[in-house]
């Protein structure tokens, strides 16, 4: 390594220039019949292209298209669970007695790791996935949880370190 | 150039660890078995870093209000799966952008680091070398070490290096090169520079066209403009090492965003303050304690909204 430089290989802006000023307006119409808001999708269309910009490998560019929308794809999902997980949430919280609701500042900061843990969880088992919150929101022991599902010990064990396998993938994958 | 990736066996086994400690509320006999099983070799140890700090990243429980999350997960993932099975975008699965779930979250990524700290966090490790490391809260290192050199890559946060006198060891920050001998230094990585600090032995400063020597006791500052001496230090660099931060003559303002590093939440204070001055010496271990010292010695109070949420006020 030389001295002072860990320069990552980015792609070159040029080239997502060019793909943004090419795809731009076709992306934003795909978005838009997607998400039937055009304000979305142009924050959306715009992502995007950050994501790009921000991306390690170089861009495969034979069929721009298809990659552009595979990462839209993503972005529309992540923006649908966005919203799902804040609806969810005020439903649970209407449940609680105004006294204990958390304050606003503490509501942002348990949405922001939920939607975290949300993605990282995606692709689970609904059993897996079910095993492993039970030990991580509310703290049970595997016995407890294999009474409350219905399996035996072992497979709540198996269930559980599957589930953590599972995230360090996620989130060491790109190290190599 | 970052040192080698553990191996699953490794990972699974941490796992495994980390689990069967859970379950037993940390029974000190496994505890034991567990350090023995992490020093038995260089890969278990980095996998067990990795795994605790992937844990405790998904670790609800800590934060208050978070009993709604379990129902609130449950239920959004069912309507998502509705949503997703209704309006789906041309029929694959959908697994979101999961996999660049790192990249986005945090300017610096602690979950991929070979070694990393969480807010309010020290940590000591011996690095493969012999050489001592302590990390400070919210920092993350790589380490890259082989046959040529033994390098640390300080990506995010502070350390301190007792240095195993055999071979130089180089720190990477994003400002500059550096190269410490026998001897004991700090680095910290802020934002816009990089300070250094050396309290035993020398430190060599590389960057492009230019070599610049630190000797014990020296304080400097790298930055995009240059490297400069600083002559005058408000706040002892060494004194995180010993659970403490110790000030003279430290503005309110700063003293306070030195306090922000080793807790969660939003921490600020007037602007009719701000140069209000402190020296003393504080006790880490507990921010929240600490805070609750500072109208005894400044004409000051805090309002408080939440844990989350301290600001300091002058007295009106």
């Amino acid at each position: 390594m030389s001295i002072g430089g860990s320069a990552l290989p980015m792609p070159s802006n040029d080239s997502v220039q060019t793909l943004y000023s090419d795809h731009h307006g076709w992306l934003h119409a795909w978005l838009r019949s997607k998400l039937g808001n055009a304000a979305d999708a142009a924050d959306l269309a715009q992502d995007t292209f950050v994501r790009l910009l921000q991306r390690r490998e170089h861009l495969q560019l034979n069929t721009p298209r298809a990659f552009l929308r595979t990462v839209a794809r993503g972005l529309v999902i992540d923006h649908w669970r966005r919203e799902e997980l804040h609806k969810a949430y005020l439903e649970a919280l209407a449940q609680v007695p105004e006294a204990q609701a958390p304050s606003a500042e503490t509501r942002e900061l348990l949405l922001e790791l939920l939607e975290r843990i949300a993605r990282m969880l995606d692709g689970l088992k609904p059993k897996v996935r079910r095993a492993f919150l039970l030990a991580q929101c509310e703290g049970l022991k595997h016995q407890a949880i294999a009474d409350q599902m219905g399996i035996s010990i072992r497979t709540v064990e198996r269930y559980i370190a599957d589930a953590l396998y599972h995230c360090y993938l996620l989130r060491y994958a790109d190290e190599c | 150039m970052t040192a080698a990736q553990p191996g699953a066996t490794a990972v699974k086994q941490a796992i495994q660890w980390m689990l069967r400690l859970r379950e037993s509320g940390h029974d000190p006999a496994l505890q034991q078995e567990c350090r023995q099983w992490r020093t038995a070799h260089y890969e278990h140890e980095q996998a067990w870093q990795r795994v605790i700090h992937l844990h405790q990243d998904l670790d609800l429980r800590a934060i208050p209000g978070a009993g709604l999350a379990l129902q609130t997960l449950e239920t959004s993932q069912r309507r998502l799966h509705r949503r997703q099975a209704l309006k789906l975008l041309g029929g694959a699965a959908m697994v979101g952008t999961a996999a660049w779930v790192g990249k986005d979250l945090d300017t610096v990524n602690v979950w991929t680091s070979d070694y990393a700290t969480g807010t309010g966090e020290r940590r000591s490790f011996t690095l493969p070398d012999g050489s001592l490391m302590q990390l400070n809260t919210r920092s993350a290192v790589d380490l890259a070490f082989n046959d040529q050199q033994r390098m640390v890559r300080l990506k995010q946060g502070e350390l301190m290096i007792a240095c195993n006198p055999q071979r130089s060891l180089l720190v990477e920050t994003r400002d500059a090169l550096l190269e410490g001998f026998e001897g004991r230094f700090v680095v910290r990585q802020d934002s816009d520079c990089t300070q250094v600090s050396v309290s035993h032995g020398r430190v060599a400063i590389h960057r492009p066209g230019q070599l610049q020597w630190i000797e014990s006791g020296q304080n400097w500052r790298l930055d995009a403009l240059g490297t400069h001496r600083l002559e005058k230090v408000e706040m002892d660099a060494m004194a995180w090492t010993e659970g403490l931060i110790v000030t003279r003559d430290m503005r309110l303002l700063d003293f306070l965003a030195q306090v922000s590093r080793y807790r969660h939440g939003y921490l600020g204070c007037g602007d009719d303050i701000a140069d209000l001055r402190l020296s003393g010496v504080f006790r880490l271990e507990d921010p929240e304690q600490l805070l609750q010292l500072l109208p005894r010695t400044l004409p000051v109070r805090l309002r408080q909204r939440t844990r989350w949420w301290v600001r300091v006020e002058g007295l009106a």
